[in-house]
């Protein structure tokens, strides 16, 4: 994927100079690109001075940086324990059979990304799946090809 | 300086000293996989446990990393009581279920009893147990080439983006300290490979045989201040023109007293 890395830039001035902001930095280029680029790792080794091993260790350390680009929409299937025993395997089974990746995986049209997590803090509401940034509770497989409709 | 007990047996220490080095430096023997004297110790292997104690602690004794652990004065230290050998088995036990393959692993916990894990054996594993000795030497060698990725179950010694590191100057550091022979590196045709890295080797200017790389020779040349002309013969050439060099001296020697 080609990128415009000018941004990088805004991002690296906003920080001082040291490993110190490694992960801030981190943080924002996972905000800006929705991933860690190569790209962009490599000259925030650069300019922070580290060495690229080092930011490739803290990079892939976090659950929240991922190194490979991700779709518009992230969905997460959450696999708790209320919503395991809820059917949370059901839905994650349909989205992959409608979606046709695997958990982990990302459509080919760089729409969706289907993510397993466990628990999202809203059990009452179980079995959940999160699309984007909303939660929606109580999901029944006949829903999910609502939920990702925008395909 | 102060005075520790080890194995009922009173030992002079410098204050603040790793137990470990007192240790070895009585020449006890205490299994260690994470260790080595030219990093800083990270406690990562734990089988350099060993009890300590003092009189004011009311038979009350701990179990510590001697890598990690300072020595004060009065400590009572014991390094092959009956619960730190167990501690060891135990843990030697896990380490043969996840590396049975090992022949290193294999051998260590035999010497601890362990001929067969009670636990799982991990038949497809690999034979790295993350001591992590690999980076912190290439790190303290200055190159930075190679860390740990990745954390839990995926944790493992990668170099970045895993691909062909541009730090590594082929130095081979990690794979001649790696306590389970896990690193891979290829020496053919005067060439040399490791971590899907190609290098090409100095051949010595006498004999032919390759010394180092190319690449560690001018950084050793550069950083070290060595003339690079050193490196283009081998230990071996080095030694014989040794000989040649003491022999006419003393022969200049002679020529000059008679
Ligand atoms: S288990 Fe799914 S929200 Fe808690
Ligand atoms: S030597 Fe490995 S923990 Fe101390």
């Amino acid at each position: 994927m080609k990128h415009n890395f000018e941004n990088l830039h805004t991002i690296f001035d906003k920080y001082p100079k040291s490993q110190e902001s490694l992960i801030a930095i981190l943080q924002d280029i996972q905000k800006e690109y929705q991933y860690l680029p190569c790209e962009a790792l490599e000259q925030t080794s650069e300019v922070l001075d580290v060495p690229l091993s080092t930011v490739f260790s803290v990079s892939t350390f976090y659950n929240s940086f991922s190194l490979t680009a991700k779709g518009e929409k992230i969905i997460k299937v959450c696999t708790g324990t209320a919503c395991h025993i809820r059917g949370a395997k059901l839905l994650q089974d349909q989205l992959e059979t409608h979606l046709k990746i695997k958990a982990g995986e990302t459509t080919e049209d760089m729409k969706f990304t289907l993510e397993v997590v466990a628990c999202v803090g809203a059990c009452a509401m179980a079995p959940v799946v999160v699309v984007g940034d909303k939660y929606h509770g109580s999901v029944k497989v006949s829903r999910v090809k609502k939920l990702v409709k925008a395909k | 300086m102060i005075h520790i007990t080890i194995n009922g047996k009173v030992v002079q220490a410098k204050d603040g000293e790793m137990l470990l080095t007192v240790i070895r430096r009585e020449k006890i023997d205490v299994p260690t996989l994470c260790h080595h004297e030219a990093v800083e110790p990270s406690g990562a292997c734990r089988l350099c446990m060993v009890e300590i104690t003092k009189p004011e602690w009311d038979g009350w004794c701990d179990y510590v990393t001697s890598c990690l652990y300072p020595a004060a004065d009065g400590l009572i230290v014991n390094t092959h009581a009956k619960k730190v050998n167990e501690l060891r088995s135990s843990i030697l036990d896990m380490y043969l279920a996840r590396h049975p393959k090992s022949p290193e692993i294999r051998q260590l916990a035999a010497e601890y009893g362990v001929l067969k894990t009670q636990f799982e054996e991990v038949v497809d594993g690999d034979n790295c147990i993350l001591c992590g000795i690999c980076t912190r030497i290439c790190d303290t060698m200055g190159f930075h080439a190679i860390s740990m990725v990745g954390r839990g179950h995926g944790k493992e010694v990668a170099p970045p983006l895993n691909m062909a590191p541009t730090a590594c100057v082929g130095c081979l550091s990690c794979a001649k300290n790696c306590p389970t022979n896990y690193i891979e590196y290829n020496m053919e045709n005067g060439g040399l490979t490791i971590w899907k890295k190609d290098f090409e080797m100095v051949a010595c200017t006498e004999c032919g045989k390759t010394t180092i790389t190319k690449e560690f020779a001018e950084y050793l040349s550069k950083n070290r201040d060595i003339n690079i002309d050193y490196f283009r013969k081998c230990d071996e050439c080095h030694r014989k023109e040794l000989a040649g060099t003491m022999g006419r001296i003393s022969n200049w020697d002679r020529e000059a007293r008679s």
